[in-house]
């Protein structure tokens, strides 16, 4: 029996009442045990139940006194399923790519903006390329950050959109907007920094406020990790 | 639509969605104590853990259908 027809035996509208144990379908119609195809308020027919025993307060001995009526087509019995995402799962968790790549932008970032404000406060020219080469690293490791990012949340979380993920999400947005600008202001004009003009102190901007919205996301990265 | 009740289902689901990856995790953890370890009741114990975690990430996946259906259904009405 495919997975697909066994969910047409739900125990709805007195359809029988099947599910799938460790392979084996089981014919569990007519038990008190079960109403309207819905077994403790928790368990619904015309599934597969193999990941649920031992949450159970019973052992699987009790299926020895159900009827079998058929096996999984695509099924190899085994104690432990196994679904198609926890081979994604299973890489990320080997290679971490988020935490791995997520403190590049963290770094340089932070760093771009505290040589930024040494050549405000300095002005000596080298203070304002590595700012520069910071932000631009920053911003250019951003992506992969951002992109690992998702993959975490499409694999882990099933992108399922939460406060978290929401701040995540916008802030990294605004971080990559605020740096792709000020890159491009950056290449358009490169004594950008010097003068005292509008364009001077959006650019300046643009760096320090890359750390506000850097933070935000970090902060929340952290609710992730350590939950409170 | 029932803001209180949608703040409380969102708040529900971030924290079964967080404490899915650590059963995951756990389970990892016990699969590879069990595949280290050198005695048969020492194996079938950690396999029997691993299974439990499985167990308890499948009721927390069961439950986070639940609450999302049943945000859906009160951001509909």
């Amino acid at each position: 029996m495919k997975r697909e027809d066994l969910k047409n035996y739900d125990g709805k509208d007195g359809r029988p009442i099947y599910f799938a144990y460790k392979g084996k379908v089981y014919d569990i119609t007519g038990s008190r045990l079960w109403k309207n195809g819905t077994h403790v308020n928790r368990h619904h027919a015309g599934g597969d139940l193999t990941d649920f025993m031992s949450m159970a307060p019973h052992a699987e001995e009790v299926l020895q006194k159900c009827k079998v009526v058929g096996t999984l087509d695509d099924e190899v019995a085994e104690d432990i399923t196994i679904d198609r995402m926890d081979v994604l799962r299973d890489w990320y968790r080997r290679f971490h790519p988020h935490p791995v790549t997520l403190h590049y932008p963290m770094g340089l970032y932070y760093f771009a903006a505290f040589m930024q404000l040494l050549y405000l406060i300095f002005r000596v020219p080298s203070f304002e390329h590595a700012a520069f080469y910071a932000f631009l690293g920053g911003t250019l490791t951003t992506v992969p950050a951002a992109l690992s990012g998702l993959f975490s949340w499409w694999v882990n979380y099933q992108m399922t959109l939460t406060h978290i993920f929401r701040m995540k999400i916008i802030f990294s947005i605004v971080m990559l907007v605020f740096g792709v600008t000020g890159c491009i202001l950056r290449f358009l004009h490169p004594q950008i920094s010097t003068g005292t003009s509008p364009l001077s102190l959006t650019y300046s901007a643009l760096v320090f406020l890359n750390v506000p919205a850097l933070t935000i996301v970090a902060f929340n990265g952290g609710k992730i990790t350590w939950p409170s | 639509m029932d803001k209180q009740r949608i703040k409380e289902l969102e708040e529900m689901i971030q924290v079964v969605l967080l404490a899915i990856p650590r059963e995951i995790s756990a389970r990892e953890f016990y699969l590879q104590a069990a595949r280290k370890a050198f005695s048969d009741s020492s194996r079938k114990l950690f396999s029997d853990l691993a299974e439990q975690e499985k167990g308890h990430e499948a009721e927390l996946r069961r439950i986070l259908i639940e609450l999302k259906t049943e945000l859906k259904e009160v951001r509909d009405q």
